[in-house]
């Protein structure tokens, strides 16, 4: 049998028979802006298959906690991203401006609205975290 | 381990109570392909994964659904609150009303408590990736469901986030199984279990 790469090959001889073969995503670019892909569930517009094309639309996620939110959810989908392209230098570098943007927009948000983790605490005057509603309360995910 | 974030992944607002709503969609809260089932799958799966990068997919995936799961506990306590027994039987919650009252138990919309019984975990690694392939599927045609049952816009605006999550887990799991076949013996990929054969 002449030696060949299964996924070049022509079928049936050089390519996996009885295996399902999802196409790689190629590149982490396009990417939505933060705010529409937390809006669309994804960050990548290849991937956004909406049932009965009826999609989310941004605007209501204009408060500090959605921009919040926006940038960890960049992170995790860069995350998942790598988790399959771990070569991806591109990707890598967007994912750590993601990972200090979040960081800069959480030190803002805790100081404002109180502790995300128990190390939002360290420097607070007393033990804060009850104060806030907690995220299934309608009110802690009002607008503005 | 794993540290609680005091915030949703996603904002859930349901400015109408609705409890005729919550009877359908507890089904992603405890259901056969709901989130609980989701996450244990995933978090379970992965002790025996050989590989790495895939180890990380699983953990990674696993404890977003961990965060789905508060999202769909949030959508069921929105749609239920301030309740009045009135409420429960015009929606015909008594079934659910008598046993929980209105706090969140992980279910079928059937009735049936959640059980591991939903969940594959077979310790081969095609196998274990094929299986997370189909659960993202089955996750994902059932928030299609819902999406077709109700007409609550804000439920929906969650639902739709929620659901296309499915569609890019779906994705990433098909890339690791890619990953994890070229990893192994591309003659015959069946050959041994590398989660077990050494
Ligand atoms: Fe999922």
């Amino acid at each position: 049998m002449v030696p060949c790469d299964e996924r070049k090959g022509p079928l049936p001889p050089c390519a996996p028979l009885a295996l399902a073969v999802m196409p790689k995503q190629q590149s982490s670019e396009p990417a939505y802006e933060n705010k529409v892909a937390l809006s669309r569930g994804t960050l990548f517009p290849g991937l956004d298959l909406p049932f009965m094309n009826v999609v989310n639309h941004p605007d209501h996620l204009s408060t500090p906690l959605c921009e919040l939110m926006a940038l960890d959810f960049v992170v995790q989908e860069l995350k998942l991203y790598l988790d399959t392209h771990t070569e991806d230098r591109e990707a890598f570098a967007a994912l750590q401006t993601c990972i200090r943007l979040s960081r800069e927009g959480r030190r803002r948000y805790v100081e404002k609205y109180g502790p995300i983790t128990v190390d939002d605490m360290r420097y607070a005057e007393s033990f804060t975290w009850a104060d806030a509603p907690w995220p299934w309360q309608l009110c802690a995910n009002k607008e503005g | 381990m794993f540290v609680y974030e005091k915030k949703l992944q996603y904002p859930v607002r349901i400015k109408n109570p609705n409890p005729a709503l919550a009877k359908f969609i507890i089904s992603q809260y405890g259901g056969p392909d709901g989130e609980l089932s989701a996450s244990m799958r995933y978090l379970s799966q992965r002790f025996s994964m050989p590989y790495p990068e895939l180890a990380g997919i699983l953990t990674d995936i696993g404890t977003e659904e961990l965060g789905h799961l508060e999202m769909v506990g949030t959508i069921l306590y929105q749609l239920t609150r301030n309740m009045k027994p009135s409420d429960v039987k015009k929606a015909g919650l008594e079934p659910y009303f008598v046993d929980h009252t209105a706090g969140i138990y992980p279910q079928f919309a059937s009735g049936t408590p959640w059980t591991a019984a939903t969940i594959g975990v077979k310790g081969d690694v095609i196998t274990d990736l094929t299986e997370d392939m189909g659960a993202e599927q089955k996750a994902r045609t059932t928030y299609d469901n819902i999406l077709r049952l109700s007409d609550d816009p804000d439920v929906n605006d969650v639902i739709r986030f929620l659901r296309e999550r499915e569609v890019v887990h779906y994705q990433r799991f098909g890339e690791a199984l890619r990953l994890a076949t070229e990893r192994t013996n591309q003659k015959n990929i069946y050959a041994m279990n590398p989660a077990f054969d050494r």
